[in-house]
């Protein structure tokens, strides 16, 4: 792991909360994931416990500990969401994607992961696909959407490798 | 000078020094409120609730844990009356539920005469009351410990659930109501108004961690 992108990262940060939790958004969207070495990094340059750093690591369902791919999914299976059937979309992805829930895809393309409320509960069922918010949703859709990031995906594969 | 405050509690009137806490107050004017999580003379983190007391405003009443409340001038403290004995023992309850090994629980149990466990045994190692993290954080001075994750999935860790953080002082283990025994040198006093607390023959057992000296 490169551990200048983390000084990078910590470069003029204090240590109230609020900066380790900034430092952690930072790290978190650079890397994916928090790597042991970032979370060390960070206590150890902003002074912080760090039982202070893995605690928020792992309350936050916006931090994970393990890496995620390069696509995030995240169904709200909040009251509102259940009740208009997160559930079956839940299925949905895991199925076409052939995953568990928190797992991401044996080719690192997708992470899924649940939460529960996102505080859109009128547009319910929402699922998020890459910090995107989709209201209203529906198995189907769902599938096309999931298809259609992988054919972009695919074709900018090609686009690399003929270039 | 440190400035002084006056406050009631349980109707006696204690004089203590501004920014005390009302379980401190209470404790070092021999009246005694049963209390779990507290380590006297360290930050105070109200996690076990056994502390509770009503507090008393314009004729209203409030129930707070007393170790992280801050004793203030003329405020008016219930630390025994029916209202708070019952919630107390409820609260007792269902720590004895959650951990049902406790030796040191039990004992509070009996001394606050909780007279049966109405929940479901979970049988836990740890009630989360936090003292092995306080220990950790200002006795030992290394901080190594902390709660993590929330909800019912809340425990006590290590970072990165690595050993190595621990530097074997045991001061959380000495202070781990899972651990340690119930305090059994103390004589009876009574002065926490049980009447166990009075009676000599459930002597050593009974006080079980009273901070009164
Ligand atoms: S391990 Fe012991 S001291 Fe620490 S929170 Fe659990 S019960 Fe309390
Ligand atoms: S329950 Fe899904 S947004 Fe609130
Ligand atoms: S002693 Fe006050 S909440 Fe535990």
């Amino acid at each position: 792991m490169d551990l200048a992108r983390v000084d990078a990262i910590l470069e003029g940060r204090g240590s109230e909360p609020f900066d380790v939790m900034e430092v952690l958004q930072d790290i978190q969207e650079e890397f994916r994931y928090l790597p042991e070495d970032a979370m060390r990094q960070t206590a150890e340059i902003l002074q912080v416990p760090l039982i202070e750093v893995f605690r928020l690591a792992n309350f936050y369902k916006a931090f994970s500990l393990k890496p995620r791919g390069r696509h995030l999914i995240t169904v709200c299976t909040g009251t509102a969401c259940h009740v208009q059937g997160a559930r079956k979309l839940g299925d949905q992805v895991l199925g076409q994607l052939k995953v568990g829930p928190g797992e991401t895809t044996q080719d690192g393309a997708f992470t899924v992961e649940t939460v529960n409320c996102v505080g859109a509960c009128a547009l319910a069922p929402v699922v998020i696909i890459d910090g995107e918010y989709y209201d209203h949703m529906t198995p189907k859709k769902l599938r096309k959407l999931i298809s259609r990031i992988r054919k972009v995906d695919a074709q900018e594969e090609e686009t690399r490798t003929n270039a | 000078m440190p400035e002084m405050v006056t406050l009631a509690i349980d109707e006696q009137e204690v004089e203590v020094e501004e920014g005390t806490n009302v379980l401190a107050a209470a404790l070092g004017a021999g009246i005694c409120i049963p209390n779990l999580c507290y380590l006297p003379g360290l930050k105070p983190t109200g996690a076990c609730r056994v502390c509770i007391v009503e507090v008393e405003k314009n004729g209203r009443t409030k129930m707070t844990a007393s170790c992280t409340l801050e004793a203030k001038d003329g405020m008016v403290i219930h630390a025994h009356s029916e209202n708070v004995l019952r919630a107390r023992r409820n609260i007792v309850e269902l720590l004895v539920a959650e951990a049902p090994e406790s030796e040191v629980l039990q004992v509070l149990a009996e001394r606050i005469e909780v007279e049966d466990v109405r929940y479901p045994e979970r049988d836990n190692d740890c009630i989360l009351c936090g003292r092995c993290v306080t220990a950790c954080a200002e006795i030992a001075a290394t901080g190594a410990k902390g709660s993590i994750g929330r909800g019912m999935n809340r425990h006590i860790g290590l970072p990165f659930y690595n050993e190595e953080y621990c530097q074997k002082c045991y001061e959380c283990r000495e202070r781990c109501p899972m651990e340690i025994a119930p305090q059994s040198r103390r004589d009876p006093c009574g002065v926490c108004g049980s009447e166990l607390s009075k009676n000599e023959d459930l002597i050593p057992e009974m006080c079980g961690d009273c901070e009164l000296d």
